[in-house]
């Protein structure tokens, strides 16, 4: 987030999108609503009238993956009623003019044809958005889970920079993370391309300090992404695979291919603290330890950096993951001694500039918000006030392009994908919770009560979804919350795995998949 | 008032009148709930009141609470013959009472060491009866109850309060927060996750399915130490809920929950209350 979840409660406008905010991420969610209480607009864009919704001053349900053209839609009324703030683009931004260019062909009628949007919502939104005292953008998967995944955040950053609401208190565009160490495992360079802190792999210098303090020369080049990797064991060219804490035969896309690809792996290791539909594939699984057992810190969506204390010693055969690592690493034949959790943050406070001020005995408490460049340093609230990383913002002019895979005769319906309130990611912890498990024992699909009645469907009725890429049988549920023509499946559940059927195409510059949108039909079992 | 309450579970420990003593205990100045024991004497140390200490205490205002009473209860389950010492603030040593009368505590087996809330607290908490009967210190009398909360929404139209609860009503996010924390839900099987009554998979819980079972059996039952509230990600105000039942049970029984010794909650009456429950 380039702003805090606590600043959301003081916004004047919030407009979220692609983000299932009350089911997902139930603490931002009340900031949120709190906000509404204090008089503050809410503005909720998703395909499916989702929970939040219901509090929506707007609700605008657009069609899946058409973010792009509604966010240029959106962006067109402000500029022909000079709503945009005119100072902040010209000193702190640059590329305004081919932005202008491009969304001036986006009238709220053309955009109302591509999204599906009523034009005077379109307006609606964008007076709400640009006119209010503070405004702040809230997204997650819903926007970047696309072939344009990458597109849809420049837009959004389009957006908020042409009314001048990044670096401002109670505005920016914040993402939620799924996962409570998702931004610290970024932040600590575990991504194809990065050092710790982002410093580049490609980056001589920055290399060199880290085989500096290290000791041992560091690839220069940049590695791969999991779905390169994933093709890599398909075709050979990649033959062992260290899993760590993920279940990829589950949470990856066209899970028949990731499979065939596993069971292709000359070695598959996989640390986790559970067996998983992925250990199934494993020659050797490695027992991990969860929360509970270690000691560390966690880094939240918001950038701060909090400790986690071991209250327990771990369980049975199990070993905390930094052992693991450095047993590993002693058998084959590089020594390296388990140091202190303290110890290591102090290391990644020497290597890694945005974490420089970070030390156990500051984080007590209230932990720290990065950059936090020096010891004195109190952490940052918001990001780019006064100035952005590169200079001035930079606005990207960008054209709407469809989802990969279009609707036709075979296959009439959208299908998208995503979580229940119940349930986190492929089930492996919460669905080992009795109470959880209680709550939802059984996957379904969402569907409209008309799409029900057209195939003949009634409820308790189970249903056959299939997709170019394979079929599952599930419960139809009900609900004229999610619009006709769309399903719905959330992704927790093995016995009838939404990834089965999710489409394997990427965005080109990300190579995230396009989890939210594929091709689909429905049949009546 | 941490020095004296350190000396009396010493003492109860050392002079062997209790087995453990449930209290808190400070950790990274925080204070979380522990099982206090004789051979544990350096645990003794780091005994707290619930009070924040440093830089926590200028943030958060107010007291760390827990469901004490609802981890004596389990502590007890498991060691029938133990005697057990609670540390209880004028809400704890309520829910302790009403666990004497609902018989999920044994009260020859608990020792309840009061410790009485400071004006302010009392009234940011609106107590019902603030000051404990077992205190290890005198105290002066208290006000007890703040009634703004029922009243403002009984003063409501019907419409105008339909309208009030659906709306916070609607933010419930079902996380069960409310009856985990609830000192005096105790029952092994709960009725709301009956999936006749009560509807499963969907957020906002069942409007007004699941809160109304759980305000029923609140009847007899809530002490009103507003820790369901407290527990409440979506900031409902689910207490005055509770406080209005236990406000029609009290006006109806003459029962309060908690506040005297035995007498039986009107649920577990048959007639004039002289048939015997088992």
């Amino acid at each position: 987030m380039t702003n805090s979840i606590a600043e959301l409660e003081d916004a004047a406008c919030i407009f979220i999108i692609g983000s299932n905010t009350t089911e997902a991420h139930p603490l931002v969610a009340n900031r949120i609503l709190r906000a509404k209480q204090k008089g503050a607009k809410l503005i909720v864009a998703d395909p499916r009238k989702i929970h939040i919704a219901e509090f929506a001053d707007i609700h605008l349900s657009h069609r899946l993956g058409s973010d792009v053209a509604l966010i240029n839609g959106i962006m067109h009324v402000i500029l022909a009623e000079g709503w945009e703030a005119k100072d902040y683009i010209a000193s702190r931004t640059e590329g305004f003019e081919a932005l202008e260019r491009v969304v001036r062909g986006y009238t709220p009628e053309k955009v109302s044809g591509i999204t599906g949007v009523p034009a005077e919502q379109i307006r609606a939104v964008a007076e709400a958005y640009a006119r209010s005292a503070s405004s702040s953008i809230v997204y997650a998967m819903g926007i970047t889970q696309h072939t344009t995944g990458v597109d849809n955040v420049k837009s959004l950053a389009n957006l908020a920079m042409l009314c001048g609401r990044i670096g401002v208190e109670c505005g920016g565009v914040n993402p939620l993370r799924g996962q409570n160490n998702v931004q610290g495992a970024c932040d600590m360079g575990a991504l194809p391309n990065v050092l710790p802190g982002y410093q580049k792999v490609t980056d001589e210098a920055a290399r060199k300090k880290f085989e500096q303090a290290w000791g041992v020369a560091l690839p220069s080049e940049v590695g791969l992404t999991v779905m390169k990797m994933m093709n890599g064991l398909h075709a050979g060219s990649v033959r062992a695979l260290y899993v760590m804490g993920e279940n990829p035969a589950m949470s990856d896309p066209n899970s028949h291919h990731v499979r065939e690809a596993l069971s292709r792996a000359e070695l598959l290791v996989v640390q986790d603290i559970t067996l998983t539909e992925t250990t199934e594939y494993a020659h050797a699984v490695l027992p991990g330890v969860s929360f509970a057992e270690k000691d560390g810190t966690f880094t939240n969506t918001e950038r701060r950096v909090q400790r986690v204390r071991k209250g327990i010693e771990p369980v049975g055969d199990s070993r905390e993951d930094g052992w693991i690592l450095c047993e590993l690493s002693r058998r084959l034949g590089h020594a390296m001694e388990l140091e202190p959790a303290s110890e290591l943050m102090d290391e990644i406070a020497g290597l890694t500039p945005s974490y420089g001020g970070m030390r156990y005995d500051r984080l007590e408490a209230f932990g720290l918000q990065w950059p936090c460049p020096d010891a004195e340093h109190p952490g940052t609230k918001y990001l780019h006030k006064d100035k952005f990383a590169r200079g001035r913002g930079l606005f990207h002019a960008i054209e709407y392009q469809p989802p990969a895979e279009a609707c036709d005769d075979e296959y009439p319906m959208q299908l998208t994908t995503g979580r229940s309130f119940v349930h986190f990611h492929t089930g492996t912890m919460t669905r080992r919770s009795p109470s959880l498990d209680e709550e939802q024992k059984d996957p379904f699909v969402q569907m409209h009560p008309e799409d029900a009645e057209a195939h003949g469907i009634s409820p308790p009725g189970q249903v056959k979804v299939i997709t170019r890429r394979g079929s599952i049988s599930l419960e139809a549920k009900l609900s004229a919350r999610i619009p006709k023509g769309m399903l719905f499946i959330p992704f927790h559940f093995a016995e009838a795995a939404a990834n089965l059927l999710t489409i394997d195409a990427l965005d080109p510059i990300a190579g995230i998949p396009e989890y939210k949108v594929c091709a689909a039909r429905v049949e009546r079992e | 008032m941490r020095e004296l309450l350190k000396t009396r579970v010493a003492e109860m420990l050392r002079e062997g009148r209790v087995d453990g003593v449930v209290g808190l205990i400070e950790s990274h100045g925080e204070p979380l709930p522990y099982l206090f024991t004789a051979d544990d004497t350096a645990a003794l140390e780091r005994i707290s009141t619930g009070e924040l200490q440093g830089r926590l205490a200028e943030l958060i205002p107010g007291v760390v609470r827990y469901p004490l009473g609802k981890i004596l209860t389990a502590v007890a389950r498991k060691h029938p013959d133990k005697r057990f010492g609670v540390m209880c603030r004028a809400c704890d040593e309520r829910v302790v009472f009403g666990l004497f009368q609902n018989l999920q505590l044994d009260p020859d087996k608990v020792e309840i060491l009061g410790l009485p809330c400071k004006e302010e607290l009392a009234r940011a908490c609106s107590c019902p009866a603030p000051a404990p009967r077992s205190a290890i210190v005198d105290q002066p009398s208290r006000e007890a109850w703040d009634r703004a909360d029922l009243e403002r929404i009984d003063a409501m139209a019907l419409d105008e309060r339909f309208a009030f609860w659906v709306e916070e009503l609607g933010r419930c996010i079902k996380c069960y927060g409310c009856r985990n924390a609830c000192p005096v839900c105790f029952c092994d099987v709960c009725t709301l996750q009956d999936d006749g009554l009560v509807k499963k998979g969907e957020i906002p819980a069942e409007l007004p399915a699941f809160q109304l079972t759980r305000a029923w059996h609140m009847v007899g039952r809530c002490v009103d130490c507003g820790l369901c509230q407290e527990a409440c990600p979506m900031d409902i105000p689910i207490r005055t809920i509770y406080r209005k039942v236990r406000s029609i049970v009290g006006e109806l029984f003459d029962y309060f929950p908690g506040e005297r010794d035995g007498g039986k909650s009107p649920l577990e009456q048959l007639g004039d209350g002289s048939f015997p429950i088992q």
